[in-house]
C-alpha cells in the first residue's frame, strides 16, 4: 500500500497491517456513525430541511454520489475525497463541519475508513421520519368557516367571528365600544396620520344616523391625505430612500418619483396584484399608446433601483450579484414574507429554499439591467421621461456633448505632447535649473514683520479686482455665479528701483494658494488645495513669499487663483538687504528658459527618489557625496565608462544621451537608452506634461481651448432637460446563472434555469421564454389566485398596521423562523376575501374598521390582561404611539402650520448623484418646511434627527414593522426642538390672536385641537393656574406663557398615544 | 437567563424593553430588564471601555509604523512579487518613504518623524503590524472596520460592547462617537441596525463641525430657561400622571414619563462633560489645546477622556476623511500627523497619570493601508492587503509589536490579524466572548464577527 503524501504521519501509522484487518462494519458503526451522526447528518441526511448543498451522510450511495460539489468519498482513496479534504480544512474555502476544526484523531479514523473502502454499516444511519408535513405558509389558504359563538350580538362581521371565538375559548370578552371621540381620534390618525380637526368632530358628534361611522371611514378613505399615510407604510416595505447610504452616498434625486406613485396608487385603490406587477415589471405590460400609463409603469420599477448599494466595488461582477441579492431578498421579503437572502451562499437551513432556487431566482433579476455600469463609482439607469421623438433628441445631443468633450481631450494632448517633447530635448537645461531651484530652497529667509522702510497694506483694500471685499477664512471669497479668474490687485509705489521682500500675514494654505505677479511677471507658483480640510489650516503669522523686483513709482501686485481666493489678512512690501536673493521656481525656469511646471516635477522626482540606486540620473543626484559610482543600479550606467569631472558637463553629457535615447525609440536594443526613454515617457516621470499645463500652451492653443470650452458650456447648457426616474429594464443578455459556491463568483458550479421557489411554485408555473428576464412571470407568478403567501403577507401587513400587531407578528417573515399566525383561519379569510374582492386595499381597511373589534376601547381588563398580557387575541384595542412621521405632522397640524402643498419633487438641494456632503446636514433640506412628513426625503446614513429618535425603521432593508421605543432623546426633541419651538409658538399665537375667546376658551380649543377632545372644568382651572404663574417667570409675557403651556401639552403622553 | 431573552420576553417587544432601559431609575435597572443597565462581563475584564481614535481615509503603514528599510533601498524599482486579484487602481514603482524612521524606548519601536510625540509613548502601546481586511474602497472597508461586514447593515462594536456591558453612566448614553464621517456608510458605521434602538451610537456633532460646537441632536435650547423648561416639564408630568391614572398601568407610558427626567438630566450632563474650560492649563496644553493645529483634534481627545472617566463605554473620535493620499503624500501625511500627533500623545500620559489606561483600551487606526508603491508621482493607492494598527492600555502587552508584512508592507505575512479577529480581541479584553455574545434576529444569532474571528492571544498582557 503506497502511503499518499497528502496523508499526514498519522495515517501511515494507523494502516498498519493489524488495523486494516478489523472488520469494516464493525469499524463503522465504533468510529464512524458516532462521527456522521454528531457532525453531518444535522444538515445531510433526509431528515435535513434543506439537505445542504444537495450532499446527503446518510447512506453509502449518496455518500458516493455526493452533492453540487461532487461525489464526498471515493472508497480506497481518501487523499481526492471531498469528505476528508473539507473536515482537515484543504479544500480551499470550504471548511467543515461548521466551527472549530475537527480533531486530528477523529479525521485520521476518516481517512482510514474512506482508505479501508468506506465500508458501511446498515444501509442508512438516520433514523428521523423523512418529508415531514408541509408547512403551512406553503399550503394554498382554504375558505375557513367563521366559527359560532356564544355571544350572537357582538359580532358585525365575520371577521369579529373569528376574533370573538378565539377569545370565548379562554373564556375572555371584548371591551366595550370606544367613546365617538375615541374612535374618531383613532380612525383619523389610522388612515391620514393626523389628527381630526375640531369641526371634524363636531360633525360626527352630530351625526346619530347608524352610518355614521361608516361615513367617516369613507370620508378618509377619499381623501387625498390617506395616500400620503398608507403610501408611506409601503415605502417602509420598499426600503425607501433619497440617496443610496452605504459607501458612496449619492442622492436619489428621482426617487420622489417612486414615492409619489406609491401615494397616488393607495389613492386610487391601484388592485394590489396590478400594483405589485408594476412594480417588478411594469416595463414588461402589454405596451399602451397612452404616455402617462407608460411613464407611470417604469417609475414603478423603481422598487427594484432603490436599494442601497456598493457604488464603489472593484470587483464589478461581486457588484452586480450585490445588487441582484438586494432585489432578490428586497422583492421576497416584501411580496413572499420570506428570507432568500440566506441561499446566497448555501441552502437555507430552516427553509426549504436552496441553493439553486436563490440562483433560479436571480437568473431573473441578473438578466435585468439595474445599472449603466459597474464602474467606481458606478452609474444607475434612469429612464427619461419623454416622448420617443425626444428621447432620441437627447441621445443624440449627448453624442454630440461626447464628441467636443473628445476633441477637447485630443486638442490639449496635441499640445501637451509638444510641450514634452520641447522638455525632453533640453534634458541639460532643466538639471542645471533644478540644482539652482535646490539650491535656492536652501536659504531661509525669515519674515520682516516690521521695518521702517516696510510698505503695507491690509488685503482687502485692494485697487482692483473682483472677489469679495472683506476676506473671509476658509471662505472662497468670490461673488456667486461669476467666472474666474480671480483676482485681487495692488498699486505699490516704490521710490527706487530694486528687489523688495514680500510677505503676507495669516496666509491660507489649506485651501490652495493664489499665483503671484509683479508688474505683469508671473513670479509665484499657487498650490494645490489640502485634501478634505473643512477648516483651512493658515499660518499664524507672518509668511515670507518671494523676492521681487520693483521699479521706482507704481508697480503692480496682482494675486490670481482660478477657483476660489484663499483668506490673507495683510502684505508687507520692505527692500531686500540681504546677501542672498533665492529666486522661486517660476523665476528660475524664466532664467534658464524652461517651463516652470516640468521644473517642480523635476525636483519633486528628486526628492522622492534621494539618490535611489534604480534611478537613471543616480551619478547627478550624489554629486559629491561619497557614495560610489559602483552602486548605480539602472542600465543606463553602462552609458557612463567614465564620469564627467564637472557638473556642468555632466548636465551636457546627459542632454546628448537623452536626445540620443529619444532617436533611439521606446523600442531600442541599448538597454541604457531604452532605460533612459523610459524615463522620459513613462506616466508619471519628471518629463510628461503637467497637470493642468494648460496655461503654458502658446496663446492660439489656449484661445482655441477656450472657444472650445465655451462650445461645450453651450452644448451643456442646451442639453435639453426631461424628467428622469429610476428604473430597471431588460437586459442585454438574458441568461441563466451558475450557482455560486459559498456565494462567490470565483467559485461557479452548475447552472440552474431561471424559475421560482419550487416550495411554492405551484403546478403551472408560467414560464419564461428565452428571451425574456422573467421578472413578468415572477409577477404573474406571485399574483396567481393561489398562491399561498402573496395575499396572506399583504393583508397580514394591512392588519399590522391597523392593529399594531400581526396575525403573524414576524410581518416579514412567513418562513419557520417567523412566528406562528394567532389565528391563522382569520388570516385565510382575510386572503380570500381581498382576491375576492379584486386585491382592492380600501374595501380591506373597510372590512377591518367596520369590526365590532376595532371599535372596541382600550380600556384595560385586569383578567384579560392576566390570560392575555400580550392581547394577542385582541381583547382590547392595543393603545399606540404615533410614528415619526403622525408626531411631526401632528404638531405641525396642531399649530396650525402644515401645510398641505405637494412639493412637487424632491426638496433635497442637491442634484441627481451628487455626493450628500460631508458637513452638517443643514444645508441638505429644510427639514423644519411644514410640508408632510412623507415629503421629506429619506437620506441614508444621515437620517433626518426626528426619523432617527422615533423609530424610522433602517431603510437599507425592507420592513413591514416598526418599533416605537421610549428613548431620552425624543424626550429631547419635545423639550428642545425647532419644531417644537416654533410649532408651541404658533398654537400659543393662533389661540391669543382670536379676540373673541376668553382664556377658559383658548384652553379649550387648545385641548380640541390637540387631543380632539374638551378639557374637563378641573383641567382648565389647572391650565390657568399654570399659565397665570409661569407668565411671571417670562416677564408677563403672554404668548410666552402660553406658549409653555403649549408645550406641556404637545409634549404629553395623551398627545402622542392614540387610545 | 441570557440577556438576549431578557430583551426578547417582554410583551411589546423591543419597544417597551428599550423604554424600561431608559427609565435610568434604580428600580428599573434592579428589574433587570434595563438594556443600559451593567451587565457582567462573560469573563474577567482586562478593560472596562474603549476609546477608538479613527484616522479615516486609510494611513500609510510604511510611513508611520511599520518600518521597511528595503523600500528605501529599492525605490524606483518594480514590485517584485505580484499585486492582489483586485485593486482601487492602477499604482507603479516603488516608492520609499519620504519620513525617517528611528527607534523609540525600551521597546526599541520603529516610528516615523511623522509620530514624534507618540513615538515617546510606544513602551505602552502595543502594535499589530500585520493587519488585513477584505476590502479596497472606503465605503466597503469603514463598514468592515466598524460592524464586521462590507455587504451588510449590521450593528457597530460600539453598540455590540454596549449591549454587552451596558452602560456605567445612567445619564449618557453608553456609546458616542464624536465628529463622525457621515459618508462612507455614515451613521451605518455606529447605528445599532437590528440590535435595540438604545445602543446605537450617540453622535457629538458631525464631520466638519469644529468639536467646539459639536453637540448632542436637540440638546441645547436657547429660547427657554432652565428653570421655565422645568416647570413646563413638570406640568406635563401632571397630565401624565393624570392620565395614567385614567388608564391603569401602562408600561410605555410611565416609561415615558421617565424619559423627560433622563432626558432632563442628560442635557445637564451632557455639556458639563463636554465643557473643557474646567481642565488644567497644563492638561489642555498636553492635547495641544494651545495650537490651532492641534486644537480640534485634541479637543476630541479630551473629551473622550472626560466622558471615558464618567463611565460611558465606547467613545470613538475621528480625525475625518482626511488620510487618502492618491498624492501629496508628503505634504498631508505630514499635515495629517501634525494634527493628531500631540492630542494622542497628549490622551495616552494622561489617561496613563490618572490610573484610567489600567482599564481603558485605546485603539487606534484607520479602515486600511496604502501601497508601497508609488500612485501617480507622490501617492499611494488604498492597500487592505496590510496596514498598523495599534492599541494601549487595557489589557494589551505593552511594547510589543505583533505580526509582520513582507519587505515591502505590501501584503501582511506573519500572524495575520483580520478585522474580525481585531473584533474578537476587543471583545475578549472586556471580558466578553464573541461566540457568545450574541444577538437572535430573522431567525439566526448573529455575532459581531459573523461566522469568523479569532482572539489574538499573543498581545494579551
Amino acid at each position: 500500500m503506497v502511503c499518499r503524501f497528502v496523508l499526514p504521519l498519522v495515517l501511515c501509522y494507523s494502516l498498519s497491517p493489524l488495523l486494516a484487518q478489523e472488520d469494516g462494519p464493525a469499524f463503522f458503526e465504533k468510529n464512524i456513525r458516532p462521527l456522521l451522526v454528531t457532525q453531518c447528518l444535522g444538515c445531510h441526511s433526509a431528515a435535513s430541511q434543506p439537505v445542504m448543498g444537495g450532499l446527503r451522510l446518510d447512506s453509502r450511495e449518496l455518500a458516493i454520489q455526493g452533492g453540487t460539489r461532487g461525489p464526498a468519498l471515493i472508497p480506497g482513496n481518501a487523499g481526492e475525497s471531498l469528505l476528508l479534504k473539507v473536515v482537515r480544512h484543504t479544500a480551499g474555502p470550504l471548511k467543515m463541519p461548521p466551527g472549530p476544526k475537527m480533531k486530528d484523531p477523529d479525521a485520521a479514523l476518516f481517512a482510514q475508513w474512506i482508505q479501508m473502502g468506506a465500508p458501511w454499516g446498515n444501509t442508512t444511519v438516520s433514523a428521523v421520519p423523512a418529508s415531514p408535513q408541509k408547512y403551512w405558509a406553503f399550503v394554498p389558504p382554504r375558505a375557513p368557516i367563521p366559527p359560532m359563538t356564544k355571544n350572537t350580538t357582538w359580532a358585525k362581521s365575520h371577521i369579529d367571528q373569528f376574533l370573538l371565538s378565539a377569545l370565548e375559548a379562554k373564556g375572555l370578552s371584548p371591551a366595550p365600544p370606544a367613546d365617538k371621540r375615541t374612535l374618531l381620534r383613532r380612525a383619523t390618525y389610522d388612515l391620514t396620520g393626523l389628527p381630526p380637526t375640531p369641526s371634524e368632530v363636531q360633525a360626527f358628534l352630530t351625526d346619530t344616523s347608524p352610518s355614521a361611522y361608516a361615513k367617516v371611514i369613507d370620508r378618509l378613505l377619499a381623501s387625498p391625505r390617506y395616500g400620503e399615510r398608507w403610501g408611506r407604510h409601503w415605502l417602509d416595505v420598499a426600503r425607501y430612500a433619497d440617496s443610496n447610504g452605504l459607501d458612496e452616498n449619492l442622492v436619489y434625486k428621482n426617487a420622489f418619483r417612486y414615492r409619489d406613485y406609491v401615494i397616488a396608487a393607495f389613492n386610487a385603490d391601484k388592485p394590489f396584484n396590478q400594483f405589485l406587477t408594476e412594480q417588478l415589471a411594469g416595463d414588461l405590460l402589454p405596451s399602451t399608446s397612452d404616455l402617462p400609463t407608460t411613464f407611470e409603469r417604469w417609475t414603478a420599477t423603481g422598487f427594484l433601483s432603490l436599494g442601497a448599494k456598493m457604488l464603489a466595488e472593484d470587483d464589478p461582477r461581486k457588484m452586480e450579484m450585490d445588487i441582484v441579492d438586494e432585489q432578490l431578498d428586497t422583492t421576497a421579503r416584501a411580496f413572499l414574507g420570506l428570507t432568500v437572502g440566506c441561499a446566497r451562499c448555501h441552502d437555507h437551513k430552516f427553509d426549504p429554499i436552496s441553493h439553486a432556487d436563490y440562483y433560479s431566482l436571480a437568473g431573473i433579476f441578473k438578466s435585468s439591467q439595474t445599472m449603466e455600469n459597474f464602474k467606481v463609482v458606478a452609474k444607475w439607469h434612469e429612464y427619461v421621461l419623454a416622448p420617443k421623438e425626444d428621447r432620441d433628441r437627447l441621445s443624440a445631443h449627448e453624442a454630440l456633448i461626447e464628441t467636443k468633450r473628445k476633441e477637447i481631450t485630443a486638442r490639449a494632448k496635441t499640445e501637451n505632447d509638444r510641450l514634452a517633447a520641447i522638455a525632453q530635448n533640453q534634458v541639460g537645461a532643466y538639471l542645471r535649473a533644478a540644482a539652482h531651484l535646490q539650491r535656492d530652497s536652501q536659504i531661509q529667509i525669515a519674515p520682516v514683520e516690521s521695518s521702517p522702510q516696510a510698505i503695507t497694506r491690509l488685503a482687502n483694500t485692494f485697487d482692483k479686482g473682483n472677489i469679495h471685499r472683506i476676506l473671509e477664512k476658509s471662505k472662497p471669497n468670490i461673488p456667486k455665479d461669476s467666472n474666474g479668474p480671480y483676482f485681487a490687485e495692488y498699486t505699490i509705489t516704490s521710490p527706487v528701483d530694486g528687489p523688495y521682500q514680500l510677505d503676507i500675514l495669516n496666509q491660507e494654505f489649506g485651501s490652495g494658494t493664489a499665483d503671484l505677479y509683479v508688474n505683469g511677471a508671473w513670479i509665484k507658483r499657487g498650490l494645490p488645495p489640502v485634501q478634505n480640510r473643512a477648516a483651512s489650516p493658515e499660518s499664524d503669522g507672518w509668511t515670507y513669499l518671494a523676492i521681487i523686483p520693483l521699479r521706482a513709482g507704481a508697480n503692480t501686485i496682482r494675486f490670481e487663483h482660478a477657483a476660489r481666493f484663499p483668506y490673507f489678512a495683510q502684505l508687507l512690501l520692505a527692500p531686500h538687504t540681504l546677501p542672498h536673493t533665492p529666486l522661486t521656481a517660476v523665476q528660475i525656469a524664466t532664467l534658464y528658459n524652461v517651463n516652470p511646471g516640468f521644473l517642480d516635477q523635476l525636483v519633486e522626482y528628486f526628492e522622492r527618489s534621494n539618490g535611489a540606486t534604480a534611478s537613471v540620473l543616480f551619478p547627478w543626484e550624489t554629486q559629491g557625496s561619497s557614495v560610489p559610482l559602483r552602486n548605480w543600479a539602472s542600465p543606463a550606467a553602462k552609458l557612463f565608462p567614465t564620469l564627467p569631472h564637472t557638473q556642468e558637463l555632466l548636465a551636457a553629457r546627459y542632454e546628448t544621451l537623452f536626445q540620443q535615447a529619444l532617436a533611439a525609440g521606446p523600442k531600442s536594443e541599448d538597454p541604457g537608452l531604452k532605460a533612459l526613454h523610459e524615463f522620459l515617457t513613462e506616466k508619471f516621470g519628471p518629463f510628461r506634461a503637467p497637470d493642468n499645463a494648460r496655461r503654458y500652451f502658446k496663446a492660439s492653443a489656449q484661445a482655441e481651448l477656450k472657444a472650445l470650452d465655451a462650445e461645450l458650456k453651450t452644448l451643456e447648457k442646451s442639453k435639453p432637460d426631461f424628467p428622469r426616474a429610476m428604473g430597471v429594464r431588460e437586459g442585454e443578455k438574458i441568461e441563466d446563472l451558475a450557482i455560486h459556491l459559498r456565494g462567490s463568483h470565483w467559485t461557479l458550479g452548475q447552472k440552474v434555469p431561471r424559475t421560482f421557489l419550487k416550495v411554492v411554485a405551484g403546478d403551472n408555473p408560467p414560464a419564461i421564454g428565452p428571451t425574456e428576464s422573467g421578472r413578468l412571470q415572477l409577477a404573474q407568478w406571485l399574483t396567481q389566485p393561489d398562491h399561498p403567501l402573496t395575499s396572506r403577507v399583504i393583508v397580514n401587513r394591512l392588519w399590522r398596521w391597523h392593529f399594531g400587531r400581526g396575525i403573524v407578528p414576524s410581518v416579514d417573515n412567513f418562513g419557520r423562523l417567523g412566528e406562528k399566525p394567532s389565528n391563522q383561519p382569520l388570516l385565510d379569510w382575510l386572503a380570500l376575501r381581498f382576491i375576492a374582492n379584486g386585491w382592492s386595499v380600501k374595501s380591506l381597511h373597510r372590512d377591518m374598521m367596520l369590526t365590532s373589534t376595532y371599535q372596541m376601547s382600550s380600556e384595560l381588563n385586569a383578567k384579560a390582561a392576566e390570560a392575555d398580557p400580550e392581547n394577542v387575541l385582541l381583547w382590547r384595542m392595543p393603545r399606540r404611539r404615533l410614528e415619526a412621521e403622525a408626531i411631526r405632522d401632528a404638531v405641525m397640524a396642531t399649530s396650525g402650520g402644515l401645510t398641505h402643498d405637494k412639493p412637487g419633487g424632491s426638496i433635497l438641494t442637491y442634484k441627481d448623484r451628487q455626493y450628500v456632503a460631508n458637513t452638517e446636514k443643514g444645508g441638505l433640506v429644510d427639514y423644519d418646511r411644514p410640508i408632510r412628513a412623507v415629503y421629506v426625503p429619506i437620506v441614508r446614513s444621515s437620517l433626518y434627527d426626528v426619523f432617527q429618535a422615533f423609530d424610522i425603521p433602517d431603510p437599507t432593508s425592507a420592513s413591514g414593522d416598526r418599533d416605537s421605543t421610549v428613548v431620552a432623546p425624543q424626550a429631547l426633541f419635545m423639550m428642545n426642538s425647532s419644531v417644537m419651538l416654533k410649532h408651541s409658538r404658533r398654537l400659543a399665537e393662533l389661540l391669543l390672536n382670536d379676540q373673541s375667546l376668553d382664556d377658559p376658551a383658548r384652553i379649550r380649543l387648545a385641548y380640541e385641537r390637540a387631543l380632539a377632545r374638551p378639557p374637563s372644568p378641573g383641567e382648565i382651572d389647572q391650565a390657568q393656574t399654570f399659565i397665570a404663574q409661569i407668565q411671571k417667570d417670562w416677564a408677563n409675557d403672554p404668548i410666552k406663557a402660553w406658549q409653555s403651556f403649549a408645550k406641556s401639552l404637545l409634549s404629553s403622553n395623551e398627545f402622542i398615544y392614540l387610545n | 437567563m441570557k440577556r438576549r431573552d431578557l430583551l426578547q420576553l417582554s410583551s411589546a417587544g423591543f419597544g417597551s424593553l428599550a423604554l424600561s432601559g431608559i427609565l435610568g431609575l434604580e428600580q428599573a435597572r434592579a428589574a433587570a430588564t434595563d438594556p443600559l443597565a451593567v451587565r457582567p462581563p462573560h469573563f474577567p475584564a482586562r478593560a472596562k471601555r474603549v476609546i477608538f481614535l479613527f484616522m479615516h481615509g486609510g494611513p500609510s503603514q510604511v510611513d508611520t509604523f511599520d518600518y521597511k528599510p528595503l523600500l528605501k533601498r529599492d525605490h524606483g524599482k518594480p514590485l517584485p512579487f505580484a499585486r492582489p486579484k483586485v485593486v482601487s487602481s492602477e499604482t507603479f514603482n516603488l516608492l520609499q518613504s519620504p519620513w525617517a524612521f528611528k527607534q523609540y524606548g525600551q521597546s526599541g519601536a520603529w516610528v516615523s518623524d511623522l509620530f514624534p510625540e507618540t513615538a515617546k509613548c510606544v513602551d505602552d502601546m502595543c502594535f499589530i503590524k500585520s493587519m488585513h481586511g477584505s476590502n479596497s474602497r472606503h465605503g466597503g472597508a469603514l463598514l468592515e472596520l466598524h460592524t464586521g461586514s462590507d455587504t451588510f447593515i449590521r450593528p457597530a462594536m460600539g453598540s455590540w460592547v454596549t449591549y454587552g456591558l451596558g452602560s456605567e453612566n445612567s445619564n449618557m448614553p453608553g456609546f458616542l462617537t464624536i465628529c463622525p464621517t457621515q459618508s462612507h456608510g455614515g451613521a451605518n458605521n455606529f447605528g445599532s441596525a437590528f440590535l435595540p434602538a438604545p445602543y446605537a451610537g450617540t453622535a457629538i456633532g458631525a464631520v466638519g463641525i469644529p468639536s467646539r460646537d459639536a453637540r448632542i441632536p436637540f440638546i441645547t435650547n436657547t429660547e427657554t430657561p432652565r428653570p421655565i423648561q422645568r416647570k413646563e416639564i413638570d406640568y406635563s408630568q401632571i397630565l401624565n400622571r393624570q392620565q395614567l391614572a385614567m388608564t391603569g398601568p401602562d408600561r410605555a407610558l410611565e416609561g415615558r414619563i421617565e424619559s423627560f427626567e433622563l432626558a432632563f438630566r442628560m442635557q445637564a450632563e451632557a455639556p458639563d462633560l463636554q465643557d473643557l474650560s474646567k481642565e488644567s492649563e497644563a492638561t489642555k496644553k498636553l492635547y495641544g489645546l494651545d495650537n490651532p493645529i492641534t486644537e480640534d483634534f485634541g479637543r476630541q481627545c479630551l473629551m473622550a477622556r472626560r466622558f471615558s472617566e464618567k463611565g460611558v463605554r465606547f467613545v470613538q473620535v475621528s480625525h475625518t476623511y482626511k488620510w487618502d493620499q492618491h498624492e501629496h503624500l508628503k505634504r498631508d501625511h505630514a499635515q495629517n500627523a501634525a494634527e493628531v500627533d500631540k492630542p494622542i500623545a497628549g490622551l495616552l500620559a494622561d489617561l496613563k497619570s490618572r490610573g484610567l489606561l489600567e482599564d481603558t483600551l485605546v485603539l487606534w487606526g484607520g479602515e486600511f493601508g496604502r501601497t508601497p508603491t508609488a500612485q501617480g508621482s507622490d501617492g499611494r493607492d488604498h492597500n487592505p492587503e496590510a496596514f498598523t494598527m495599534w492599541m494601549a492600555g487595557g489589557g494589551v502587552k505593552p511594547g510589543l509589536s505583533y505580526g509582520a508584512t513582507d519587505d515591502y508592507g505590501y501584503y501582511s505575512v506573519e500572524n495575520k490579524v483580520h478585522f474580525h479577529d481585531l473584533h474578537a480581541t476587543i471583545l475578549h479584553l472586556l471580558g466578553l466572548d464573541h461566540l457568545k455574545l450574541t444577538y437572535k434576529y430573522a431567525g439566526r444569532d448573529f455575532r459581531l464577527t459573523d461566522v469568523h474571528g479569532r482572539v489574538v492571544k499573543d498581545i494579551l498582557a
